[in-house]
Order: structure tokens, then sequence, then C-alpha cells
């Protein structure tokens, strides 16, 4: 059997190697359905579950290095799957369930994925992409009791077949672990890809950052699709051996707040945009809840107000502590913690072991309070080690021996960091990073519009919202039934987090003399204010 | 109520991108796929615009269920 200083294998890691240590009785996950029903998974349960998953997997011939696809909304199998798939040396992706068949594809396209599994409600957008991924070899369906056909098998019976015992392979640190698609300001999602090392750097900040202990019952409401999912919603959490709460109902202040109370939560990991809608609730809903066992709130994502702070200080009684990572990072990087003081608004500071320099576009380092690029010196583990297919893009990360975030912010002379915006384009909307690339194809699908261009605009919920300004066909008039026409289109073809919030109808969207459209310019002119140079824009 | 349901029915199937959604009032956000805070704007214009009603925000915020929104489109026709 393999010692646990040569098996690296996550899978292992938050399973087996827990039962060794004596928790295998020990709740992992306390399940709570959309319903408010509790139900409880041993580590053992873990064990057992995604053995099964494992076994599956190669009696269908999944091997290791293999991409395989999770397309469901947050249920108990999401998490064997995912464990399971490590267990194998596979490549787990999970991804959004709110994925339209264009989002789908551009990802599948990409990964080649032998096997996806989803539910039956979101078949049918699998089915109508597989002609175009003829990777995939089977499609398994958890909630069909019998096979559909030879390549769309029934998840509930093959399992049922499996046997619980399985065997880890002994797996190296530099083994592909887990893929999750990031968007950029042009092209395609690129796959980030992580290795089963990233686990140091999960359980490092698990105990440094969000202070969990032992007996801890931990919260993290993030989807799986997320790195934050997977980071602190699987790996972090059971690589500890901490039981930890999952919800799979969506977000609604009253039930959330219940969740805290009943189940005793002492660490709560969420989003500012959940927590700037929870600031909006009538304040008498929080006293009429108990959280005595609450001892630290964090928050990832997009920077968080300083009036959200206030709010909790005020209203839950709690700090929020705010943490930056980022898909790339694969684990919290920069954040705030109990023990130091927090500067509302501000990123944090670094983690131990970490060399972070505002850096200039020249590779210089920047005096204390000047902004430049957010850069971080490569080596610690969680690491991203490529993005799937685009090695160079990968390569052009990193520059004078640090990798560029892409972010912007500056250093106060206390050592924390201030975010200050992104480097490019991209749209970070409640969360999620978008490319306004993508948006602009998606709307000139739509028959009436000529061209468009979309940008991030200021928003108090999301942070940032989704703006598109569009020329509409000659003699087209903008209507509500137009508007909702794009909206449906929108959300359908590619995800509802990339519907634009607002719409701006203009004579021309403005492009410089390569065609580039010129998105500084509409950020100028939705702010109302001077859009610089314009010499390059054509006439 | 009947009309106003298969109504919905359409109105759901269209938003959400899938002809094979059925409804019953207790549904929420969580029984439908994609059916989360942003696609519920989408969702409401579609109402809006098919209904021609417009919904006060008092009643935006009290709209939980399928249920839910049928009675309150039934209210605003019966007006």
């Amino acid at each position: 059997m393999a010692t646990q200083a040569e098996q690296h294998n996550i899978g292992y890691l938050c399973t087996r190697h827990q039962i060794n240590l004596g928790l295998g009785t020990k709740t992992a996950l306390r399940w709570i359905s959309s319903s408010l029903e509790r139900t409880s998974y041993s580590f053992t349960d873990l064990e057992e579950q995604s053995n099964r998953v494992a076994n599956l997997l190669l009696s269908l011939h999944c091997r290791e290095s293999d991409p395989i696809f999770i397309f469901l909304p947050k249920m108990p199998e999401q998490f064997f799957l995912v464990l399971g798939i490590l267990k194998i040396k596979a490549i787990t992706c999970v991804l959004f369930p709110n994925f339209g068949p264009e989002a789908l594809l551009d990802r599948m396209a990409d990964a080649k994925p032998v096997c996806v599994i989803t539910r039956k409600s979101l078949l049918k957008r699998v089915l109508d992409i597989q002609p175009e991924i003829p990777s995939i070899r089977q499609i398994l369906v958890v909630d069909i009791d019998e096979h559909q056909s030879p390549d769309v098998l029934s998840y509930r019976k093959l399992i049922q077949q499996s046997s619980s015992e399985f065997e880890v392979p002994l797996t190296a640190e530099q083994t592909p672990s887990v893929l999750h698609y990031t968007s950029g300001s042009t092209g395609k999602p690129k796959g980030v890809l992580h290795i089963h090392r990233s686990v140091a750097t999960q359980k490092q900040t698990m105990i440094e950052v969000l202070g969990v202990k032992e007996e801890d019952i931990y919260w993290c409401t993030a989807d799986l699709g997320w790195v934050t999912g997977i980071s602190y919603g699987v790996i972090g959490p059971w690589a500890l051996g901490i039981t930890q709460v999952q919800y799979g109902g969506g977000f609604d202040a009253r039930t959330w707040m219940t969740i805290l109370e009943q189940e005793g939560v002492n660490v709560w990991y969420t989003a500012p945009t959940a927590l700037r809608m929870m600031r909006l609730e009538d304040k008498s809903l929080y006293s009429s809840f108990n959280i005595p066992r609450l001892r630290s709130i964090f928050s990832v994502g997009e920077p968080l107000n300083p009036e959200v702070i206030h709010w909790a200080e005020n209203h839950l009684h709690r700090t929020i502590y705010d943490t930056w990572f980022q898909t790339e990072t694969g684990s919290i990087l920069i954040a705030n913690r109990s023990g130091q003081v927090v500067k509302p608004g501000s990123m944090g500071t670094p983690i131990q072991g970490l060399e972070v320099q505002i850096m200039g576009e020249d590779g210089s380092i920047l005096p204390t309070g000047e902004r430049g690029n957010l850069c971080i010196q490569p080596g610690w583990p969680s690491m991203f080690v490529d993005y799937l297919n685009h090695t160079d893009i990968y390569a052009s990360k990193f520059r004078f021996g640090y990798y560029f975030t892409g972010d912007t912010a500056y250093c106060d002379p206390d050592g924390y960091y201030w975010f200050t915006g992104r480097s490019d384009d991209v749209i970070n909307t409640a969360g999620h990073l978008i490319s306004p690339f993508e948006i602009e194809s998606g709307l000139i699908e739509v028959e009436e519009i000529v061209e468009a261009g979309v940008i991030g605009a200021p928003d108090e919920i999301l942070y940032e919202k989704v703006v598109a300004y569009i020329r509409l066909k000659k003699d087209v008039a903008w209507t509500k039934d137009l508007e909702l026409k794009i909206r449906i289109h929108i959300g359908n073809r590619l995800s509802s987090i990339a519907i634009p919030q607002e719409f701006r109808i203009v004579e021309f969207v403005p492009k410089n003399k390569s065609g580039k459209i010129m998105r500084r310019v509409l950020k100028a002119w939705y702010l109302g204010i001077d859009a610089g140079d314009l010499s390059t824009m054509e006439e | 109520m009947a009309t106003i349901t298969s109504e919905l029915i359409q109105i759901f199937q269209q938003v959400f991108g899938d002809p094979a959604i059925n409804l019953s009032p207790e549904m929420t956000a969580d029984d439908v796929e994609g059916w989360d805070s942003l696609s519920h704007a989408n969702l409401i214009l579609a109402i809006e615009n098919h209904f021609r009603i417009e919904f006060s925000r008092k009643e935006l915020a009290g709209l939980k269920s399928v249920g839910d929104l049928t009675r309150v489109i039934e209210s605003k026709r019966v007006k």
C-alpha cells in the first residue's frame, strides 16, 4: 500500500486517508436539499460512493488524463463524481448548469471529454451538441433507471453494479486533476489546468486564512463550476477531515440564515453578490435569527464594498473577511483574516511564503502606493500548469519571472493590497468572468442586430453588469419584444450570467482602424467621461 | 387559471429553452433548470409582454413560486 508521502491523489486524501486517521464515521457532508431536508454522509460513505464512481468509469474504459465533464446542478452525486474521477487520475471538469449549447460546445470542443455526466432535464443540451464532439463515448444520466441507447446510460443502474472497493493508484503531485474554464477578453474560454499538488495550498489557506478547526461546521456556498466550489467546497475541507454543509437550493436570505442557525455553521465562505442582496433585506430578518456559533464570514469573487462590511458588523455582528484568488491561482493568495486589522475594501495581505509585487509593463517593481500589474512569483503549489491547448497564452502570462494576474492593484505602506481593476476588458459579474467578445458574438446572431459592443459597468449588486451597445438594422425599432428576444437568445445560447442588464441603441459601435471594438470609448460614453484619444477610431 | 397556466408553460419553455418544461403551482426556481436571479428578469419581461401587464416592485418581491405568479397574473387580468 502506498504511504501518505508518496500518495498525492486528492480523491484518496479526501476519503481513505481520513478513514485511516480514524474519521471514518465522522460526517463529511451534511446535504441540505432545497426543501431543507438533511442527509448526512460520513467519510466512509464518501469513500464508498467515490470508489463506485471510479470503478464505473474504469468499466467504461475511462483512463488517466481523460477529461470527464460533470454537467449537473449541485447534488450529492456531483461530489462523489469529482472524487471518483480524481481517484482514477482522470481530469474532472464541472460545468455550470445554466450553460447553454454555445457555452457547452466551446468547452467540450476544446477539452474533448470522453464522458459527460448529466441529468434528464439537461440531457437535450448535451445531445444537441454531441454530433460535434465525437470524443464523447458515453453520456451518463443520473436520474433515469434504464439505459436510453448504447451511449446514453443510466448512471443509477451502473453505479449499483459497481464495487465500493477501489485501490487508488499511486499519484504523483504533477498529475493533472481539475479543469476550469475561464474567459479572456478575446477568443474562446480557456481551460485552466490544475494538478493534484494544489491540495497543499488549499489546506494551508483553509487553516491560515479561513481559520477552520477540526470540529467546525463549515459552509462554502459556491457552485462546483467555480474554482471556489472545488478548492473550498471539496478539496480544502475534506483533505482536512472537516464536516461541511452543502445546500441544493438557490439564494434566499431567510433560507440561508436558517441554514446558518440550524446547522450551527462556524465558518461561512460566500460571495459578495449574495451578501449585497442580504443587505437589501429588511433588517428585522437578522435579529430573528440566533447564530452564536458563527465565528467568521469570508467572501470571494469580486471586491467587497466597505458598506457591506459595515452592514455585517451592524446586523450580523461579524466582520466579513474579503479574500482574493483566481481560477489560475487555484487557492486564496491574498486575504483579510482574523487576527489582523481589516481595512474595508482592501484585498488584505499575501499568504505565508508568497511573494507579490506590483509591476510595470516593463517589469519594473513599482513603489508603494503606485497602481500597476498585480504579479506573483511562481511556485505556489496550487498554481495552474497550463491553459489546455493554449500553452502559448499560458507562457505569455509569465514575464520577468512573475505571473501577471491580469488584475491591477496597489500596495499601501502597511503591506495591504487594493484591487483597482482589470488590465483587460473581461467583465466580472457576480464573481463570474465573462468575455465581452462571447456576448458580442452572440448578439450579432440576432437578425435585427448589425453590430454590438459589450462592456462591464459598475453595479451595486453584481459588482459589474453587462451593458450592450447595439446598432440595429435600418428600419428596425427597439421594442420590448425585441429586447426579450435578445435576452432569451443570450440566456439560452450562452448562460444567464451573460444576459445584458442594460441595452443602449447607437448609430455606430466605435472601432479602431483595424476593426477592433473600442470598449474604452463605450465605457467613457456610459460613464459620461472624456473618451480620451480618438485618433485611431474609424471614421 | 388553467389558461394562465398553459400560457405560462409556453413562456417558461421559450425563456428557458426547454420544450419539456411542465409547471405545477408549488414549483420554485429550485425546480426549473436555469431559473436563477438573472434569467428571472427575462421571465418577468416575457410575462409582462405576453399578458400586457406590469408587476410592481412589491409584487415582484413576493413572487417565489409558479402559484404566486399565476395568482398575481390572475388578479391583474381581473382588473
